[in-house]
């Protein structure tokens, strides 16, 4: 997972380009915005995940703790 | 008298690993010393075998280059990919067939980085559908994963698969128009200047969209002062990677195209055809495709697909429908990924096929030099050209037997109810369209082999067969 330092980069960068407005150049290298910011969009995307796997976790717990609870009755 | 010289296939020209050929009805990759390495490295680690198994690569084979002409002998390895039976572009694909694609290349990403193992590109055109089943056919875009390395894939995987997806279950605009102006696809810029606030509150859309969109204006403005600042975390962590593509695959797995009703909805069960019509319809085809048990159908105006289906019950190996409806055949399509039939529907405007275009226009090939049929069946279908685009008959005729020689082509009379509906708002010019001219027509291009009529209204099926 990404280290403090790393996040707080992150998010000066992420910062950054939300407030920097620039009009483009389509024709000199289109490409390179799409990988530097790749760093950004995967942290997004890793955490996204871990809370979608520990959420998903939560709910299976009440989903079988209410099927025992029904079961059991 | 044995070939000695062999022309690349023209879409592969950008690849410096190798390129395709083809000889004796065979797809012949070839690979090159710059590829030499990368190849090897897919075969030692049984890349190439396990992908094949696993159906995410197209099935491939080395051949020994003594088999084959002296001309293959300079190349390091050929191999031999499986005939894939129709190429078909993703502007030609509905909202599904382009969302399956994506899941295909993005299952197949994550298959392969177990292996240590990435895609070096994102093309959708790296796909094609053998039926209706998604496979992956540039096995050269297989390379090692070095440690720290971005996706660079990513900016063409969002052009070419995501931003038409979102496009479309976003907007509720279909992709195939724009992606068909500029086959590289939706750019990430132009579509985030489409999305309002409202859209990008969502983290997926600010970031893949939002995000990426100001940081490639914020590059393509100063792109040294801004390598500099992002030098220091210039490496993408493994983890960061799979999960970019694992979200990904989430995300588009759950996307569906925003919903709208069209005209051609119910159009298989709410037609103007009684039960007994439709019945007699399907007596006729089954009859066509027994008598003449062509290997490849082509269906004009399948909708749904009901009597391509048909056809495939009677033996046909493969066959492909067009209907101008893009809702249509998404369901089509999805009916067949679900019976696993060997059909392939795609969006086609008759009067405006897909155009020979790309580099030299050889890039990407026209509707007429990719679709040719052992027969093809235009039911209901003729008075959507002749009488909605002002088609003439002799003409539409033409383009007819330029598909197939032989098949099945239902004229629909002036008096009935769709060509009266058609005829409403506008002035009718048709004056010499009637069942004479129609058969005078086809009569002089062709042979009428049988002559159906088919409803009360006056449709009528022709059987023809042209030398």
């Amino acid at each position: 997972m990404i280290n403090m330092i790393n996040m707080r980069r992150l998010f000066f960068i992420t910062l950054l380009i939300c407030m920097t407005n620039t009009s483009a150049y389509a024709y000199i290298d289109p490409g390179l915005g799409s990988i530097l910011i790749q760093a950004t969009i995967g942290a997004i995307a890793a955490v996204s995940l871990t809370i979608k796997i520990y959420w998903q976790k939560i709910k299976d717990f009440f989903i079988k703790r209410k099927k025992k609870d029904f079961d059991s009755k | 008298m044995i070939l000695n010289n062999f022309s690349a296939e023209p879409s592969s020209f950008r690849d410096n690993l190798g390129n395709i050929f083809y000889f004796e009805n065979k797809v012949i990759r070839t690979i090159n010393k710059i590829g030499k390495k990368n190849f090897e490295f897919i075969l030692d680690k049984k890349i190439l075998e396990d992908s094949i198994s696993n159906n995410f690569l197209i099935n491939t084979k080395i051949v020994r280059k003594d088999d084959l002409p002296n001309f293959f002998s300079k190349f390091e390895y050929v191999v031999e990919s499986d005939f894939i039976p129709y190429i078909s572009y993703p502007y030609e694909w509905s909202f599904e067939q382009l969302k399956y694609a994506a899941i295909c290349h993005l299952d197949f990403q994550i298959f392969l980085f177990d292996k240590g193992a990435v895609l070096r590109d994102a093309s959708a055109y790296n796909i094609q559908f053998i039926g209706s089943k998604p496979v992956f056919i540039d096995l050269l875009s297989i390379k090692e994963y070095e440690d720290g390395e971005h996706w660079f894939g990513y900016k063409q995987f969002c052009d070419n698969f995501l931003n038409p997806l979102l496009l479309g279950s976003i907007k509720g605009i279909q992709h195939n128009g724009w992606f068909r102006g500029n086959f590289e696809g939706i750019q990430t810029v132009e579509l985030n200047k489409l999305l309002n606030l409202w859209d990008k509150l969502s983290l997926r859309i600010f970031s893949h969209v939002h995000l990426q969109a100001k940081s490639i204006t914020q590059s393509i403005e100063s792109s040294n002062k801004i390598s500099k600042k992002f030098h220091s975390i210039n490496k993408l962590s493994k983890n960061s990677y799979i999960s970019i593509i694992k979200q990904l695959r989430d995300w588009i797995s759950n996307l569906s195209f925003k919903k709208e009703t069209t005209v051609w909805k119910n159009y298989s069960k709410e037609n103007t055809y009684d039960d007994a019509e439709y019945k007699q319809k399907k007596k006729i085809v089954s009859e066509f495709i027994r008598k003449r048990n062509p290997n490849t159908i082509i269906d004009l105006g399948c909708n749904d697909g009901d009597y391509s289906n048909l056809c495939l019950d009677h033996g046909v190996k493969n066959v492909v429908g067009f209907d101008f409806d893009h809702n249509s055949i998404s369901r089509a399509f999805l009916r067949a990924m679900n019976n696993k039939r060997s059909f392939l529907p795609l969006v086609l405007d008759a009067s405006n096929p897909s155009p020979s275009q790309g580099w030299f226009q050889k890039e990407r090939k026209g509707f007429l030099e990719r679709f040719n049929a052992d027969a093809l069946i235009a039911l209901a279908f003729e008075h959507h050209l002749v009488i909605a685009k002002n088609i003439p008959i002799e003409q539409f005729i033409d383009w007819l037997l330029n598909i197939s020689k032989n098949g099945l082509i239902e004229f629909v009379p002036k008096s009935d109810e769709t060509i009266q509906k058609m005829l409403r708002f506008r002035e009718d010019v048709f004056l010499n369209y009637s069942e004479t001219e129609f058969e005078n027509c086809l009569k002089a291009k062709s042979n009428i082999i049988n002559k159906n009529l088919i409803t009360k209204s006056g449709r009528i099926i022709y059987e023809y067969k042209a030398s």
